[in-house]
């Protein structure tokens, strides 16, 4: 089920954390109806995003590091699901709402 | 040094046997095809199917080609990801392909352009793509020229209007995300194109198709395509797929077999470590990716093969490296170079393996591979974590898709190797079994400098069969071009920088080199118009390795674009 973007990012964004996703993982939120495979960021990064956002997002390799990222939420997700012709693909089609927001939340967390 | 006399007196038979035999409106030569040196035209992707990349001319020379200078250039449109295509030239006229199978024919002497066509692609499905638009090479044959699309298309055109001749749709590239890259391969009357696809769920299908009318005539999956492949795949884990054969291969027409490379298995890496056979992702041998194959060119059927790396963990594709026919000591042998650093040498009838050696020097994949059966000895098989030491090489791999050459003149085979390795840690995935524009990595990564010295590159000149080591030129980034040699003593490497530089072909001396403006990524060759020897070099940066380059060297790759391009062209000052 695709999840209300911008009312399940209002709700949640407050309290994701690599911690807070794990203990999510148990008991997803009602209203979001995700499976634990939705809301594994990190798993989802590592088996699609790291191609290019090497080291997990923290270091640049085809793609820019992403960690610390200035960019906003916004234009993240913007991103992911639109992509850029000639250096990233869109993926608006491939994950539902709630794994771009669970990628996004993955990205929040990573340390340096 | 080493002069294989025979080899001379055959190449110049065969260049005569092409020359008599030209006539204005014809379709490809078989003399032309066949031949050892690629003459007055370049026929083919790798020059002839001997796959030699070497050119038989020899008005440009090492005495003379300090006076190489620019004749005329051409700029395509729509450039993404620069350009990455070989060209091929017919009666003076040179034909090439841009991103978005964009394809140009020129007049060889001076650039007019004859025609251009560019097909109408599906551009949300190109936005979803990864390796994609850019297109690596066309073929004629038959009158017609054809070229493959990112969205599962092959198009003939004809060779003097470029108008579509057909157009037909091989791959429901919408449900499997990939297309065709890689340039199709003209047997007899068959255009023959492999898929992409290694980090995907399709089966990696290369095609057969009538040249004439554009009717498929065969399809044959490199993912399980035969009853022994299916068992090799533990339960229904081939629906992982992989194996694209998304470069071209070649054909020995003496034993009518068209010789092709598959791609690694998805995900690219797995945590099954040691009991790979049984558990993980995709448990067993995987045939036939990460292979090289030998089908029939007229039934598409497998006639023999043998797969360079069972169960590739790693990513290191058969897809890459030409296929060098050779003979040494009365054996017919094939040379083809493995994305890991080996060069595995095969008894051209049955593909036995007669030798493998090293390319490069930082590899820990494996301890080493055993010449005389290539079993692999010492795997390095992964499990769930941090893998420590580094990976080497890297996913880029020690040996990229681009071609070496091999001049049949001295004896020397002219590759380009990589130097680099990789932090990574495996992460156990979920398998993606069912199509989705998705990547199957199961990992992350990071390009690293190897143990030896800083993350770099070199071309080297070497016995094919041996590997011994005439000579060797150093680079601060590995060149990612196609290499040419030439009658003329020459060897031609464009590089990552945008500076094509000609060696000596004897000595490895630098005798010329020109800054084309933007790193290169395609293929360069030389072909004869008007009576003038030419040196077509396309320059535009931007294939995925390049994409590394920004992270691993800064400048000049920071600020290099990789949306434009130009094919430039090279002649003697009058």
């Amino acid at each position: 089920m695709r999840i209300p973007l911008l009312i399940v990012a209002a709700i949640i964004w407050p309290f994701l954390s690599t911690a807070a996703l794990a203990q999510q993982a148990a008991n997803p939120l009602p209203q979001a109806e995700a499976s634990p495979d939705d809301i594994e960021g990190g798993k989802m990064f590592a088996t699609t995003c790291g191609f290019c956002h090497q080291e997990g997002g923290r270091h640049a390799g085809r793609g820019p590091k992403l960690s610390k990222s200035e960019r906003s939420d916004e234009y993240l997700i913007e991103r992911i699901k639109k992509g850029k012709v000639g250096a990233m693909p869109a993926y608006g089609s491939v994950f539902s709402d709630g794994q771009i927001i669970a990628i996004l939340a993955y990205i929040r967390g990573l340390d340096d | 040094m080493i002069f294989y006399g025979r080899s001379v007196v055959g190449c110049a038979a065969l260049a005569v046997a092409a020359l008599v035999t030209v006539s204005p409106a014809r379709a490809q030569n078989p003399a032309a095809l066949n031949a050892e040196a690629a003459m007055n035209d370049w026929p083919t992707y790798h020059g002839t199917y001997k796959s030699y990349h070497y050119s038989g001319l020899d008005q440009i020379n090492a005495g003379n080609v300090k006076n190489l200078e620019v004749a005329w250039m051409h700029f395509p449109e729509r450039a993404t990801r620069g350009l990455q295509s070989t060209p091929l030239a017919l009666d003076g006229v040179l034909y090439y392909s841009g991103s978005y199978s964009r394809v140009y024919a020129l007049d060889g002497a001076t650039g007019k352009t004859i025609w251009a066509y560019a097909p109408e692609l599906d551009e949300e499905l190109v936005a979803k793509q990864t390796h994609s638009p850019y297109n690596r090479g066309i073929a004629i044959g038959g009158g017609n020229l054809y070229v493959g699309t990112v969205d599962g298309r092959l198009i003939a055109l004809d060779l003097k209007s470029g108008k579509p001749v057909w157009d037909t749709k091989l791959l429901d590239s919408k449900k499997v995300t990939v297309g065709f890259t890689g340039a199709p391969l003209v047997v007899k009357d068959m255009v023959i194109i492999g898929a992409q696809g290694g980090e995907w769920t399709g089966r990696g299908p290369i095609f057969g198709v009538d040249g004439k009318t554009g009717q498929k005539k065969w399809e044959f999956f490199t993912v399980a395509g035969t009853e022994e492949a299916m068992k090799t795949w533990g339960g229904d884990s081939w629906r992982t797929g992989g194996g694209g054969g998304w470069m071209p291969g070649t054909y020995d027409p003496e034993t009518n077999s068209v010789w092709w490379g598959t791609a690694n298995p998805a995900p690219l890496y797995d945590w099954s470590g040691a009991d790979w056979k049984k558990s993980g992702p995709r448990p067993g041998d995987n045939l036939h990716t990460t292979s090289v194959i030998a089908l029939d060119p007229d039934t598409g059927k497998l006639k023999f093969y043998h797969q360079e790396l069972p169960h590739d963990a790693w990513d290191f594709d058969s897809s890459v490296g030409e296929f060098v026919m050779i003979e040494r000591g009365g054996k017919k042998l094939v040379v083809h170079a493995n994305k890991s650093g080996y060069i595995f040498v095969y008894d051209r009838s049955n593909a036995k393996v007669e030798n493998v050696w090293p390319l490069v020097k930082n590899i820990n994949f494996v301890k080493s591979i055993d010449p005389k059966t290539g079993e692999l000895i010492g795997r390095r098989d992964l499990v769930e974590g941090k893998v420590d030491p580094p990976l080497c090489p890297a996913i880029a791999g020690g040996i990229s898709w681009n071609s070496g050459a091999y001049s049949p003149k001295n004896g020397l085979f002219y590759r380009i190797g990589q130097e680099w390795c990789m932090e990574m840690t495996v992460e156990k995935t979920t398998p993606i079994t069912e199509p989705m524009a998705q990547l199957n990595l199961g990992a992350t990564f990071k390009i690293v400098a190897p143990p030896d010295g800083p993350a770099r590159g070199h071309l080297s000149a070497r016995d094919p069969v041996t590997g011994a080591k005439k000579w060797e030129v150093n680079y601060k980034q590995p060149p990612l071009a196609s290499v040419l040699a030439t009658a003329g003593n020459l060897v031609f490497v464009p590089d990552a920088e945008g500076i094509v530089h000609a060696y000596n072909a004897d000595t490895g001396e630098e005798l010329w080199s020109r800054n084309n403006g933007m790193g290169h990524n395609a293929g360069i060759i030389s072909y004869m118009a008007g009576g003038k020897q030419y040196v077509a070099v396309p320059a535009g940066w931007g294939s995925l390795v390049a994409d590394e380059f920004v992270a691993l060297y800064g400048e000049p790759f920071k600020s290099m674009s990789k949306n434009t391009g130009a094919l430039i062209v090279y002649a003697l000052r009058q």
